[in-house]
């Protein structure tokens, strides 16, 4: 592989540059170009490396025993068959899941559509620093907000009520996909702006020319869009997808506030269901069994849709 | 009240530092050594414990409260001990307090004038609220824990005393004078004794209790609310919630925390109670799920059917929200909802509800639930036991708690020569109900493994109030769920971390007594 | 590059509909966020919602007198100025090694900064904990730093590399042809050429420290080192229940900065933040 096909330099690269005579002393750091790379990308893996590996094995090691307080009693895959048995892991697993995927789907859709609309508007900047509002407050702050306005102070309810759409209380926390529903909707209100502020650059970085040809054809800015914009735009959506997917799966603060993975287990995300067999049931080893596999999944789904994402970036 | 967290006794405690009280002392008390002659007179100090200087002004004020005592000065144990000789012993010496993250500037405030009693310099040593439990077991496996004083949540009483973690208190709280009688029984045999030894002083003093409002209850009845007979039965107050629902538009008929974890266990254990219902046998087996189980749980399905919408997700913060801004015409709660609610910078009903007595259950008896609380410790590991029982003797004593039920800020006192008091009743409304119901309280045992034992039940019982199981489930899943947590932890293996028959007393504490009305 | 559109012969009206629906929907809650900030305590919860309040500095006179606010503000700006820093020393030599050379291994550590935003918290919250405590670390800023630096490392070395991979070949080839090293050419062309995307990065990361919740309450226990989240925790679990006034106020102290961070940096945010994937 050589250096051209690395960066994405649109169609007008320039030839790969002619070879020059190499000075003497040059040849000798030839070893230290080749190391050069791994030099640069060395303290940012060795940071991480220590953040993450020593937890990640204190996990891994944890998860053959029991452990409350005491001493660590090992029991060798005890913890994992435990897990494969029990409904509520099974239950936190689907919850992060549906709740992930539906939120994920909405948010894609909506900032898709904003963007379509947005990016050509003249008012373009306004509606981006609109739009952004709600990324920029704190998620504990916002898991709050939407604890009051729907749960605590019964805004939603009664907006309802006055405008005669029900006559009774509304079901949402004696409700599992009432629950939901209102998780969903914080995770959108919130995170919908992360995807339309890169799908609007997206878009905007396009090649107008293709556009005006288009145009010109007859054709109408739904066609462009559906036809042209968005086949171009796919590495974009999934590179964007895949890091917001990744921030779903450990959903914790708006759980943790609003629901605290209630009613009936109905929304306790994986990252609860860690968080309460750890630190209120107090089975660690149990805990980090779960993480464990967590971990695994995530890590297997995403090198599937990433690598893809990755490769197409080259395209 | 207490709920998992420590009690926020800010105001309260920046009140009592703000006036005289600190600037009196100078800034001796940073340094290390203290000589006895630098001291004030204790008796100077002890005067401006009073009414005038730690109540909230404005309480003072709405009450026209004259600064006299709400305590019995011969039951107030920081002015029967004898401080000179407190100095005389310990004077120069440090207390390490672990105390939650969010207290900790304003209990450095409130311990001023210990430290100038005493002459012993107490260092706080925070820890994040939500991580307390564990954090406070933690240092305390290690063996060497960074603090020699602690406050918790009462239930963990069995978890810290099972292991060893805690100094026994019975010759201190004997050398002295700890005025121990003048607790109710239930507090100090649940809070203060594990198998039969002293190990906590109670500090937050819970019961849960049943509040009405008034006049939504006047236009039901027809006349005035009587404590004793308006709402003599659970089944009556089935009835009454159900006419009281909708009673108006956003009022629902009964407020309940039926949220998942410990919130629906209590609420459960408070009505279970009444029917007569105890959780273990006497061979510790859980017999929880028999038919007084099965008729506290009905009893909350049938009420869950005038409750307010959030009730699955309620626990105490938004059940008190609910009462105090009006929205639940009855409500099951502690008994701070009574006193809370006449504060009307917090509630929007003041004036306009009273706290009546315990609703019985046919078949069963009067068992008012003691439920929650908080008691203060020292770890078996201090390096100042004697230093931090006397600390928390100080935090503990009957007047100040007393101030701190005059001031609304949640942390209840135990104490019948508090809960009788004339001046004090007129500043907390449930406190003569309260302290009436105490002689027949009902306790669950504090047994190791009792957090997660409590949220095992609650999580059941939320699912069968949502619907997806039936109570009977319910309950018999808790039940085996709680006999899987109980063998982790040592019982039915021929030596039981907890002798039942020391445990049995402070179970229920009414039998055979008169009923107070 | 990217320039406004001529929008002729479309329906302005379903467009504005569109954009203008979201737009109250963004805006409404917090707006009425705002006004539970400033009424007082007893007009939050009631039978009926109260949509016309009395006006109340109540909250506000609170967070700043019972708690040491300007502290949390502090700490807050001191540990996510400090992560931010330590993210760009570490992500733009990475980002450039990802982006223009090619090595064995280079998708592999690639795919692993990126996997490491998939540790959640909730499990390595306790292990972290222990071994910032055996370093002494615990209750400090520079816990606080250390931990924001690692959770977001990822993103600002992907955010970082997309801008890289913009940059023509060209630029690079002419310094090299005049004798240029590769750190030199680094730090004149490269970083110069990135400025919107590093800018754009930072502030990313700066959004997410902020938002950081778990780790923070587990390591800070003072208020030495609590910060504005953490400090939203004073008022929803002592004894007086939830402040929702106090809380909603704490909210707006901290989206303030942040608000007017990203309004001037505005224009950098729209140039390109395409991760590297269209070409243009």
């Amino acid at each position: 592989m050589n250096d051209s096909q690395l960066s994405d330099t649109g169609a007008a690269s320039a030839a790969p540059s002619m070879p020059t005579p190499k000075p003497a002393f040059k040849r000798r750091s030839k070893r230290l170009k080749a190391w050069f790379p791994y030099l640069l990308v060395a303290p940012a893996v060795s940071y991480l490396l220590m953040i993450t590996l020593y937890p990640g094995i204190y996990a891994i090691v944890q998860s053959f025993y029991a452990v409350k307080f005491g001493p660590w009693n090992p029991v060798g895959f005890d913890n994992y068959v435990r897990l494969w048995g029990d409904y509520q892991f099974w239950g936190a697993l689907w919850n992060t899941f549906i709740m992930g995927a539906i939120s994920l789907s909405l948010q894609c859709v909506i900032a898709l559509t904003l963007a379509f609309y947005a990016y050509r508007d003249p008012w373009v900047k306004g509606w981006r620093i609109i739009f952004l509002v709600p990324m920029l407050f704190m998620p504990s702050a916002v898991a709050f907000l939407y604890k009051l306005l729907f749960l605590d102070a019964r805004v939603f309810a009664d907006v309802l009520i006055r405008l005669g759409l029900i006559d009774g209380n509304l079901a949402i926390q004696s409700s599992i996909w009432g629950s939901r529903a209102l998780l969903i909707l914080t995770d959108v209100w919130q995170w919908t702006p992360f995807l339309f502020i890169i799908f609007v650059a997206g878009l905007q970085g396009q090649d107008e020319e293709i556009e005006e040809a288009a145009r010109l054809d007859g054709a109408t800015w739904g066609k462009i869009f559906w036809n042209i914009s968005l086949p171009l735009m796919r590495p974009v959506i999934a590179v964007a997808l895949v890091i917001r997917a990744i921030d779903i799966t450990t959903m914790f603060a708006n759980v943790f506030i609003v629901t605290k993975g209630g009613p009936a287990f109905g929304t306790e995300t994986i990252s609860y269901f860690i968080y309460r067999t750890g630190f209120k049931f107090f089975n660690f080893g149990y805990a980090s069994a779960a993480s464990v596999i967590m971990l695994i999944i995530t890590i297997a789904v995403a090198q599937l849709v990433v690598k893809r994402a990755f490769r197409s970036g080259k395209d | 009240m207490n709920k998992l967290t420590k009690p926020s006794r800010r105001t309260f405690l920046q009140n009592s530092a703000a006036l005289g009280v600190t600037s009196a002392i100078g800034s001796g008390l940073a340094t290390p050594a203290f000589a006895g002659s630098h001291l004030k007179d204790p008796a100077m100090i002890l005067n401006d414990i009073s009414v005038s200087k730690y109540v909230r002004q404005d309480y003072q004020d709405l009450y026209k409260m004259t600064g006299a005592p709400l305590w019995d000065p011969d039951k107030d144990w920081i002015r029967t001990v004898d401080w000179e000789k407190v100095r005389k012993e310990l004077s120069g010496t440090t207390v390490r307090f672990a105390i939650g993250a969010a207290d900790a500037e304003s209990a450095a405030e409130g311990l001023v004038p210990f430290e100038a009693l005493s002459g012993i310099k107490v260092e706080l040593v925070p820890i994040p609220d939500d991580s307390f439990y564990d954090k406070a077991l933690a240092e305390f496996i290690s063996g060497n824990a960074s603090f020699d004083a602690l406050q918790f949540f009462s239930p963990w009483l069995g978890d810290f005393a099972a292991p060893g973690f805690l100094h026994e208190l019975d010759d201190f709280a004997e050398k002295w004078g700890l005025p121990l009688d003048d607790f109710y029984d239930t507090y100090r045999l649940n809070y203060g004794f594990f198998n039969g030894k002293m190990y906590g002083i109670p500090f937050d003093c819970d019961i849960q209790m049943v509040h009405v409002r008034k006049s939504y209850m006047e236009q039901i009845l027809g006349g005035e609310v009587d404590i004793v007979n308006s709402v003599p039965t659970y089944d009556e107050l089935i009835r009454v919630s159900g006419e009281l629902n909708k009673i108006e538009p956003g009022v629902s008929g009964v407020g309940m925390m039926a949220a998942p974890g410990f919130w629906s266990t209590y609420t459960w254990e408070h009505i279970s109670a009444q029917a007569g219902m105890m959780l273990f046998d006497n061979n510790w087996e859980p017999i929880f799920n028999g038919d007084e189980g099965m008729k506290g749980i009905d009893t909350i399905l049938q009420l869950a059917k005038n409750a307010n919408e959030g009730l699955a997700g309620a626990g105490w913060p938004e059940n008190r929200a609910a009462w105090l801004g009006g929205q639940v015409a009855t409500n099951i709660s502690w008994q701070d909802s009574g006193t809370q609610a006449m504060r009307p910078d917090q509630s929007q009903i003041v004036d306009d509800f009273v706290t009546i007595y315990e609703p019985r259950i046919a078949g069963g008896r009067f068992a008012p639930p003691n439920i929650a609380g908080s008691t203060s410790c020292v770890a078996a590991s201090a390096q100042n036991a004697e230093g931090a029982f006397l600390m928390l003797g100080f935090l503990t004593t009957a007047s100040i708690m007393a101030m701190n039920e005059a001031n609304a800020n949640g942390v209840a006192p135990g104490y019948r020569s508090v809960l009788t008091n004339e001046e004090l009743q007129k500043v907390s409304q449930p406190a003569k109900v309260w302290g009436d119901s105490l002689d027949h309280a009902w306790c669950s045992p504090r047994l190791p493994g009792a957090f997660p034992i409590e949220q095992a039940i609650g999580n059941e019982i939320n699912r069968a109030v949502v619907g997806q199981i039936t109570g009977r489930e319910a309950l018999d899943n808790a039940a085996a769920a709680v006999r899987t947590i109980m063998s982790e932890n040592g019982f039915y293996q021929g030596n039981d971390p907890v002798d039942y028959a020391a445990a049995e007393p402070g179970l229920y504490v009414g039998e055979g007594k008169p009923l107070p009305f | 590059m990217a320039s406004v559109r001529r929008s002729k012969s479309e329906n302005l009206f379903i467009r504005y509909l569109i954009l203008g629906s979201w737009a109250l929907f963004c805006l409404g809650p917090v707006i009425w966020f705002l006004s539970i900030g400033f009424r007082p305590r007893t007009e939050i919860i009631s039978p009926q919602p109260i949509y016309i309040p009395t006006l109340s500095l109540d909250a506000w006179n609170m967070i700043w007198s019972d708690w040491p606010m300007a502290k949390y503000l502090r700490n807050s700006v001191a540990a996510i100025f400090g992560s931010v820093v330590i993210d760009l020393v570490l992500a733009i030599p990475a980002a450039y090694s990802l982006s223009r050379y090619a090595y064995r291994g280079r998708d592999d550590i690639g795919f692993y900064i990126l996997s490491t935003r998939m540790m959640a918290p909730a499990i390595v919250a306790i292990p972290i904990f222990f071994l910032f405590r055996n370093m002494g670390l615990l209750d400090t800023i520079w816990a606080l730093m250390l931990i924001y630096a690692a959770i977001n490392l990822s993103i600002v070395t992907w955010i970082i590399r997309s801008y890289m991979m913009d940059i023509p070949k060209e630029l690079e080839d002419a310094a090299r042809t005049d004798g240029a090293g590769d750190l030199r050419i680094l730090w004149e062309i490269i970083i110069p050429a990135v400025l919107p995307g590093i800018i754009t990065a930072a502030v990313i990361a700066m959004i997410f420290a902020i938002n950081e919740f778990l780790f923070t309450l587990l390591i800070a226990s003072t208020p030495d080192a609590y910060t504005m989240s953490v400090a939203l925790a004073n008022f929803t679990g002592g004894s007086d229940g939830l402040i929702y006034n106090a809380i909603a106020l704490v909210a707006f102290l901290a989206f303030v900065p942040v608000f007017l961070v990203v309004v001037a940096i505005q224009k950098h945010l729209s140039r390109g933040l395409t991760m590297g994937a269209v070409k243009g």
